[in-house]
């Protein structure tokens, strides 16, 4: 992450060397998203390696086809479409997350880390981030629900709550309508409430 | 009160600042007077706090490395064949071209052959046909069978007709004696003038024979050489033929130019026949005139002319004639 902080280089400025051939600007480039576009399509494929793989194929075709980048959105924002569709093209090739019954997560949760996820839902209090990232029964409960969307849920609500894009870039990512995204990412938090609810019931 | 079918839409806008100011007022009215919908909202608010909790994943060092390794392979993949298109598959292109379009050529000959054998019609082989000539009346024509013409010693039959018959013989015979050696002829028999004479003789020596006939012509009432060909019972027929004539045949190089000199002189002959007063035979016979003239003997010393010996010019007889002598009706 550091590496990231150190670069200041507008993306346009590298956009432009980029395509004149200049290897450095395509480096720094693929140094400025690659943390965060590997971070997406882990979120939203759940595999290390295969996140590793894609976010590789994604900064492939960024270069491939950077001359095609026409600026009418943000660098930013046309790498992440690139990055999110074939992640999404990519699980339904090989969909692996199998479905299960909200009782059937009662029961796995019946333990320690339900017990973790009650003491969280119940605290009024705000939570501190820092710690939350530190607790790993929370976070394995949030990969794992996360997981039980559908992709086209997951991804929406991956974009907003943990890349924390607008709802317009959202669109422009998924290339789908405002109301889309909206309607998408209520279903998804729905369902996500859902699952947590039957975890502490 | 009855709740909105898309509150949990407007609850996730609402803590997303995503609703326009109006709805946002709404949904602060609606929470503040509805426990039910503030614990839906707080719920949500959790959700979303759980997962941008999540902690950032470091992406893997290698990635930089395998981009550019990727990029690296897929332009050389990429370079090679537009190398390829530009230069060796363009020649090799070009090549194949080449090559079929000679390969069509090669079966478009060997096609018109195969054709041309079948349709063409069928050449004789062996001797070329000469193309019948039409002669007059009087000219023995020879039949269209091809004349097969060759290198080869002259031959033929001298006929003449005479009203002073003894006299012409006795002085054919002497001539004969004086320029021919004896092995080279077969004297006729005195007593039956019918009796042909037979000469196989040198060209010089049948010049030399020729030259003394040649003072005995104004006695003859008739002359027709005979000319044989190479196909047997051919011949060449020339009327009223002179001893420059029969010269002018006989010492020609090949028979093909002796046969084609006879039949000139054939047609010459016929022709002159028929003409008033016979200017042209006549100018013909006329040795100013510079037409074809036997070569007379010439003595150029004191010594008298030796004879040349059978065994010596044995090699040289290439003349071989007939000639009969026959009194006139």
């Amino acid at each position: 992450m550091a590496e990231v902080a150190n670069i200041n280089v507008d993306d346009a400025v590298l956009v432009r060397q980029c395509r004149q051939g200049d290897s450095a600007a395509m480096e720094r480039l693929i140094l400025k998203y690659q943390n965060r576009i590997y971070n997406v399509i882990l979120k939203i494929c759940a595999d290390h390696d295969d996140a590793a793989e894609l976010t590789q194929e994604t900064f492939v075709k960024v270069i491939e086809n950077i001359d095609n980048f026409q600026g009418r959105s943000s660098f930013y924002t046309w790498a992440f479409r690139i990055a999110v569709n074939l992640t999404l093209n990519y699980c339904q090739r090989n969909a692996r997350f199998g479905f299960s019954s909200l009782d059937a997560e009662q029961v796995r949760y019946n333990s320690q880390p339900g017990r973790v996820l009650k003491e969280f839902l119940s605290d009024d209090s705000s939570p501190d981030p820092v710690a939350m990232a530190e607790n790993r029964e929370l976070c394995e409960i949030a990969v794992e629900s996360l997981k039980k969307l559908d992709d086209a849920q997951r991804a929406v609500v991956v974009l907003r709550d943990i890349e924390d894009m607008s709802y317009a870039q959202i669109a422009n990512v998924l290339d789908i309508e405002l109301g889309t995204v909206r309607s998408r990412l209520s279903r998804g938090r729905k369902k996500l409430r859902q699952i947590l609810e039957a975890i502490l019931q | 009160m009855k709740e909105n079918p898309n509150m949990d839409e407007l609850l996730s806008s609402f803590i997303d600042g995503e609703l326009p100011a109006r709805q946002q007022t709404e949904v602060q009215r609606l929470i503040a007077h509805d426990e039910k919908i503030a614990q839906r909202l707080r719920q949500l608010q959790k959700c979303k706090i759980l997962l941008s909790s999540l902690p950032v994943t470091e992406a893997p060092p290698q990635i930089l490395e395998n981009v550019k390794a990727s990029l690296a392979g897929r332009t050389l993949l990429v370079e090679q064949p537009t190398a390829f298109d530009e230069h060796l598959g363009a020649r090799h292109l070009l090549g194949r071209k080449l090559f079929a379009a000679a390969a069509m050529l090669g079966l478009v000959g060997i096609l018109t052959a195969v054709v041309y054998t079948i349709v063409a019609p069928t050449v004789p082989q062996g001797p070329v046909a000469v193309e019948p000539r039409e002669l007059p009346p009087k000219v023995e024509v020879v039949e269209p069978a091809p004349i097969i013409v060759v290198a080869a010693p002259f031959s033929g039959r001298l006929e003449l007709r005479t009203s002073y018959l003894s006299a012409v013989v006795a002085f054919i015979n002497r001539a004969i004696e004086d320029n021919v050696p004896s092995d080279e002829w077969i004297a006729s028999d005195q007593s039956d003038v019918r009796e042909p004479h037979a000469l196989i003789c040198s060209s010089e020596s049948f010049n030399l024979l020729l030259a003394e006939l040649g003072n005995i012509w104004d006695k003859l009432d008739s002359a027709t050489l005979f000319v044989d060909t190479e196909v047997f019972g051919q011949r060449v027929v020339v009327d009223a033929v002179t001893a420059e004539q029969i010269a002018g045949i006989v010492n020609q190089d090949d028979s093909k130019r002796r046969i084609e000199v006879a039949k000139d002189f054939a047609v010459l002959n016929n022709i002159a026949e028929y003409l008033p007063g016979r200017e042209i035979l006549t100018a013909i016979d006329d040795t100013t005139v510079g037409l074809i003239t036997p070569p007379k003997p010439v003595l150029t010393s004191n010594q008298k002319t030796i004879k040349k010996s059978a065994i010596g010019a044995e090699a040289d007889k290439n003349v071989r004639l007939t000639i009969t002598v026959t009194a006139s009706d």
